[in-house]
């Protein structure tokens, strides 16, 4: 772990009786700010602005009661469905589900890359490690399925579990594109391979990149389960699937999963495909000059969240105004076209890299 | 499945379907990219289709006892306040006090409120100059509660046209008595 680079730490030393705590508690601590301080504001966020463009885009109102122009109605909703069923037991399985959410959670928050003011970890499988995250996140998803004890229930569980098994092959070879390009899978050396330009992003520097960063973020809604692509989460025909039963805190908890898993899978593609955190050369330089490092992890995080927050928004956008989709006809097409076109992109990326090195 | 047809063209088949399907996607996006900033006509809140050309019926195809909204002929209006009383929902207002004439009520308040209103025509059974009627109109729909108050009074006297009508009044009883 690279945590002496990390501010909270020259910060925590700088509580006198602090100083000279384990590793863990510092890595503890840090992830407890990413937490607070970015993986929380940003579920605001990005709740109210889904909420208020899907209603744009609807020709709805959207939420406008609580606070100016509604802006309070996360915080409002968040209020209302932690008092409601407050008493009932959790079963064992429902325990295994929040567990191993919590656990995926604590984990993929130490090596998801947001910018070097909070990168906690970086090694050479950085860029598989959220993508197993995923993977554990579905399978938690399929046993809160099953435990639900209905029909719903297991038929979303099981859809869940199709969905991560379809969507996870795709993924996973257009991730090794973009490893193809820029020689490794280290957070660094991919965010490195690219600059602030936009055609100096991966997906701009080929065709097959190109193919590659559609067929990425597709397969990675497939294997999530997110809006355009859900087919274990369907309201339509297993009356929201393995959240049939859920409400009160354990749907807050339900959705802050697939909301990190949303936002975990948007980051990583803007990582790998969308210019990572790279801020223009000269700004860049003009605060190294001026010595201000901790300025300069800062706006890395906001150029990487503002990429995030739009690559989001153009989800939420197509996911809006498009029929949902039946959970065999997501399978269908991932198997049938996201494969194919992985691995024809990753044919082609190799290709093209080969060409340039022999150039 | 495809045995009939070569390689070559299942996979332009192929790929035609991929290229419609996202161009279908695009299109569904562009179709509602305009409403996000409401742009043009979206910005103005319109009911197309009302009234139905097909369906709907004017004032002058409805049947000749419909009760649409309430109208007061405050010339013939004597005051009485039957109305009043026998309203269910209790939504007719009457304020009224002695006129010029004796014989005259000054009705100065006469408001129907029509968010109460139910319709049921009693008070335009009872209404004995027959003054209170019900027109055909029914389109009533309004933006605030207010609005819905239909008002038909006279409006308020002023404190010297009310003693200048006492006044005048007593004459007309002065006058009377004399004669008689």
């Amino acid at each position: 772990m690279n945590l002496e680079s990390f501010w909270v730490v020259s910060w925590v030393n700088s509580i006198g009786f602090l100083s000279g705590l384990p590793e863990w508690c510092y890595a503890a601590i840090s992830l407890l700010c990413i937490f607070f301080f970015v993986l929380i504001p940003s579920l605001v966020f990005i709740v109210f602005f889904d909420r208020k463009l899907s209603a744009d885009l609807q020709a709805r109102v959207g939420p406008n009661r609580a606070g100016p122009a509604g802006v309070l109605q996360p915080i409002a909703d968040l209020l209302k469905l932690l008092q409601k069923d407050t008493r009932s037991p959790w079963g064992w399985i429902e325990s295994l589900w929040i567990s191993i959410h919590s656990m995926v959670l604590y984990s993929s928050l130490a090596v998801i890359p947001l910018g070097s003011l909070a990168l906690l970890l970086d090694t050479e499988m950085s860029a598989f490690l959220p993508f197993w995250s995923a993977l554990v996140l579905a399978l938690g998803t399929i046993l809160l399925g099953l435990s639900q004890g209905t029909v719903a229930g297991w038929f979303g569980g099981i859809r869940v579990a199709a969905q991560a098994l379809s969507g996870a092959f795709p993924a996973l070879i257009s991730l090794l594109c973009t490893g193809v390009r820029a020689g490794g899978f280290r957070w660094t050396v991919l965010a490195g391979s690219q600059g602030f330009a936009p055609w100096s992003w991966t997906v701009a520097s080929n065709p097959f990149q190109a193919i590659a960063f559609l067929v990425f973020v597709m397969s990675g809604l497939v294997l999530l389960g997110i809006a355009p692509l859900e087919g274990g989460q369907s309201m339509s025909d297993i009356h929201g699937g393995v959240a049939t039963h859920l409400s009160g805190r354990r749907l807050v908890l339900f959705r802050f999963g697939r909301f990190y898993g949303f936002f975990c899978w948007s980051v990583i593609s803007v990582v790998l495909f969308l210019g990572a955190w790279n801020l223009p050369l000269q700004f860049r330089e003009l605060l190294v000059r001026a010595e201000l490092y901790p300025l300069i992890g800062f706006f890395e995080l906001v150029c990487l969240l503002m990429k995030t927050f739009c690559l989001m928004m153009v989800i939420v956008w197509i996911a809006r105004v498009n029929p949902r989709s039946r959970v065999d006809q997501i399978t269908d097409f991932t198997w049938k076209v996201l494969s194919p076109f992985s691995l024809s992109a990753l044919v082609g990326a190799g290709i093209w890299a080969g060409w340039r090195a022999f150039l | 499945m495809r045995s009939k047809e070569s390689l070559l063209s299942a996979l332009l088949s192929y790929i035609r379907d991929v290229c419609m399907g996202a161009w279908s996607i695009t299109e569904s996006c562009l179709t509602a990219f305009p409403y996000v900033f409401r742009w043009g006509d979206l910005r103005k809140e319109v009911t197309e289709g009302y009234p139905d050309p097909v369906s709907s019926k004017t004032a002058d195809d409805l049947p000749p006892r419909s009760r649409g909204l309430l109208f007061n002929d405050i010339d013939r209006c004597t005051g009485c306040k039957e109305c009043q009383t026998i309203c269910p929902s209790a939504c007719i207002h009457i304020e009224e006090e002695p006129g010029a004439d004796i014989s005259k009520i000054w009705v100065s308040i006469f408001d129907i409120d029509f968010s109460q209103c139910i319709f049921c025509g009693l008070c335009v059974e009872v209404c004995q100059p027959a003054s209170l009627v019900h027109t055909r109109q029914y389109e009533g729909a309004a933006y605030h509660l207010t609005d819905l108050v239909a008002s038909f009074g006279r409006g308020q006297v002023t404190e010297e046209q009310r003693a200048k009508w006492a006044a005048l009044r007593q004459a007309i009883e002065s006058s009377e008595v004399s004669s008689t």
